[in-house]
């Protein structure tokens, strides 16, 4: 069975910019009635967890094509944003995530270049070969970079207005909190609202068909090279994105955070979640920030210490085991299930009612 | 100044030492990718986990060729059993997935190995000295070591051929790589030619985990196999994933020129390198540089 969700025909802009709007809205009044400041920061990490998972989705269930490197995509964005942000004390929000954006994009033509010419597990093996050298590629750069301890910033404080208008203008540390998230979330809004165009416009449908059909896709005049670039393009720049906002927020970024084993993260996660939905994108988002409780509470469960050799790594082993069994077992994701599970539901109603309407 | 002792020989024989080493890499994913078009992305996590194995049975006194010997045979067995259970499966779907397995297996083996033996290094003493050969006072860039790290390769690449090319099970295995229904059809059990394929290239790779890890420069940890998986993943994509010799000799070429780089250029682009080489390689010839026919002798 093919991973990749087959991506249902037109829906109209307006509707997806009023789903995109309405629900970032919904997700920022929920988080700031509902969730305490220390939770906030969940909240944050599922912002970025959800834009670079969107990016792969957009690259792997969009276009057919595997890339084991988009946490190199990520470094880039965010020590871009990190070298703005330490020479420029003060700096614009939005333009160093453009910025962030931009670098991501640019090393994604880069790298998306030989994409053109390269297939399935060429290309997997090239994206993991690019993971592996920026690690030491940034930290050669040790002037700029900071080497391998990498660059803090300045904290984002929250303006008056908004602490005023959240209530906690006389808890700044909550404020900020807040601040954060709310910034994040909308991000992640606009990400979103920017993915579901992408996958609906006809470049959306040129790359399904290359991925589904490259034969085909020539016949009614695709340009093959220049579709895949492309997606490779769109997804750094989200990982480039996510990077860049998780960097402002954090007020930090290290090396060692974008190695090989984020890469395989966002991969188990976006074939958790499903390929090419928005849907799987945010809940694999969600899954993300609140993983380190669920394996805690796995820990906690079977007894494990989570300061010792197993307990530390729990995680990395229940990622692992999920991307096996998810692609062996139900490879369009958990979306796919439930749409697997509520579509055998209609039926069985369905055959109820006919019963029903038989023996009536 | 003699020329064995120069500076350019140096880097040929450093860079020589580490090229046979990506090429065996290499070979043993050249022949997982012949027999079922998979592209073994767990290959250095299994060969790393084979040698902890192998080192856990030195640390509780066996000799170092006995562990060696040991953690072969597990290589052996965990070729088979990931085979049988995780690549079976993949045979029909699309190649992603395939793709995302691999990759998932080799988060499981360095997650699990981070778990049992913990992440900070560990030591494999091998029984043969590191101090480079003199000739007169000046050294060369020789050690016995590196001369085992070779000998050893080409011993594994030389067998490695001697199976495909002289054994009956070496003809059936290029048999059910080349013509899978015909092959079935005479006689040939396919199925289990896979798996032996499976167990071949893992127990290479085993072979090249332990000679790499028993450097005294080079310690035991879950990572160690991936940059030397990232370079032999280059090297074999480079030779044309389907050519054993094309393997092995960009394998070497990539040793060097990694060497040249390191010695000449500027850190930023030596640590870039790998994947510089790969794409320019890829752009020239698209099917791997030793790609010539579709029919191939070995």
């Amino acid at each position: 069975m093919n991973p990749i969700a087959t991506f249902k025909a037109q829906t109209p802009t307006t509707f997806r910019a009023s789903a995109s709007i309405v629900g970032t809205l919904l997700t920022l009044v929920a988080a700031s009635w509902l969730l305490s400041p220390s939770t906030d920061n969940y909240l944050v990490l599922a912002a970025g967890a959800t834009i670079a998972i969107m990016g792969l989705s957009i690259l792997t269930g969009g276009s057919g094509q595997v890339s084991i490197g988009n946490a190199g995509f990520m470094a880039i964005g965010a020590f871009t944003t990190a070298i703005i942000g330490t020479h420029n004390a003060h700096f614009f929000i939005v333009g160093s995530l453009l910025a962030g954006t931009a670098a991501g994009a640019i090393s994604g033509v880069i790298i998306g270049l030989p994409a053109t010419r390269l297939r399935g597990p060429y290309l997997a093996g090239m994206t993991l070969a690019f993971a592996y050298v920026m690690q030491p590629f940034i930290q050669s750069f040790g002037s700029l970079t900071g080497g391998s301890g990498g660059l803090y910033l300045n904290e984002l404080t929250t303006p008056h207005w908004f602490a005023s208008l959240v209530g906690d203008s006389d808890n700044l540390i909550a404020a900020n909190a807040r601040y954060q998230s709310a910034l994040a979330v909308l991000v992640a809004g606009i990400a979103l609202f920017f993915a579901s165009n992408v996958m609906s416009s006809r470049l959306g449908r040129a790359m399904r068909l290359v991925r589904d059909d490259e034969v085909a896709a020539e016949l009614v005049g695709v340009n093959l090279a220049k579709t895949r670039v492309l997606a490779f393009v769109i997804s750094a720049a989200f990982a480039g994105l996510a990077g860049s906002l998780l960097t402002l927020i954090a007020a930090s970024a290290s090396p060692s955070t974008y190695g090989l084993a984020l890469s395989i993260e966002l991969l188990s996660l976006l074939v958790l979640g499903g390929m090419g939905s928005i849907g799987g994108a945010i809940i694999a988002g969600l899954l993300s920030a609140y993983s380190g409780q669920l394996v805690g509470k796995i820990n906690s469960l079977f007894g494990v210490d989570p300061y010792s050799n197993v307990g530390a790594n729990t995680k990395g082993i229940i990622f692992g085991v999920i991307l096996i069994v998810m692609m062996l077992a139900a490879p369009t994701g958990l979306v796919g299930l439930a749409k697997k599970v509520t579509a055998r539901l209609r039926v069985v109603a369905a055959r109820r009612s006919a019963r029903s309407l038989s023996h009536g | 100044m003699n020329f064995l002792t120069s500076h350019f020989m140096s880097d040929i024989f450093l860079g020589a030492t580490n090229g046979v080493l990506y090429g065996l890499i290499a070979l043993s994913l050249v022949i997982v990718w012949r027999a079922t078009s998979i592209l073994n992305f767990a290959q250095g996590a299994m060969a790393m986990f084979a040698t902890y194995l192998g080192m856990t049975m030195t640390e509780h006194g066996l000799n170092f060729w006995l562990a060696f010997a040991l953690a072969i045979v597990a290589g052996f067995a965990m070729g088979g059993v990931t085979e049988r259970v995780l690549v079976r499966p993949l045979y029909k779907r699309p190649e992603i997935n395939s793709i995302v397995v691999m990759v998932g297996f080799l988060g499981v083996l360095e997650s699990a190995a981070s778990a049992i033996w913990s992440s900070s290094p560990r030591v494999l003493v091998s029984p043969f000295s590191q101090n480079y050969f003199q000739h007169g006072n000046t050294t060369i860039d020789l050690s016995p070591f590196a001369l085992f790290q070779i000998g050893a390769a080409l011993a594994v690449m030389l067998g490695v051929g001697a199976i495909f090319q002289y054994t009956k099970i070496g003809l059936q295995l290029r048999a059910s790589a080349l013509a899978p229904e015909v092959a079935r059809l005479l006689g040939v059990r396919v199925n289990r030619l896979l798996t032996f394929g499976w167990m071949l290239s893992s127990a290479a790779g085993v072979v090249a985990a332990v000679i790499i890890t028993s450097s005294s420069s080079i310690f035991l940890t879950p990572s160690v196999m991936d940059g030397f998986f990232v370079f032999g993943f280059i090297a074999a994509a480079v030779g044309g994933l389907e050519s054993p010799v094309g393997a092995i000799v960009s394998g070497l070429l990539i040793g060097l020129a990694q060497q040249f780089l390191l010695d000449y250029a500027p850190s930023g682009l030596s640590s870039f390198a790998p994947v510089v080489i790969l794409v320019v390689a890829l752009m020239i010839r698209p099917q791997g540089l030793f790609t010539t026919t579709k029919a191939r002798r070995v």
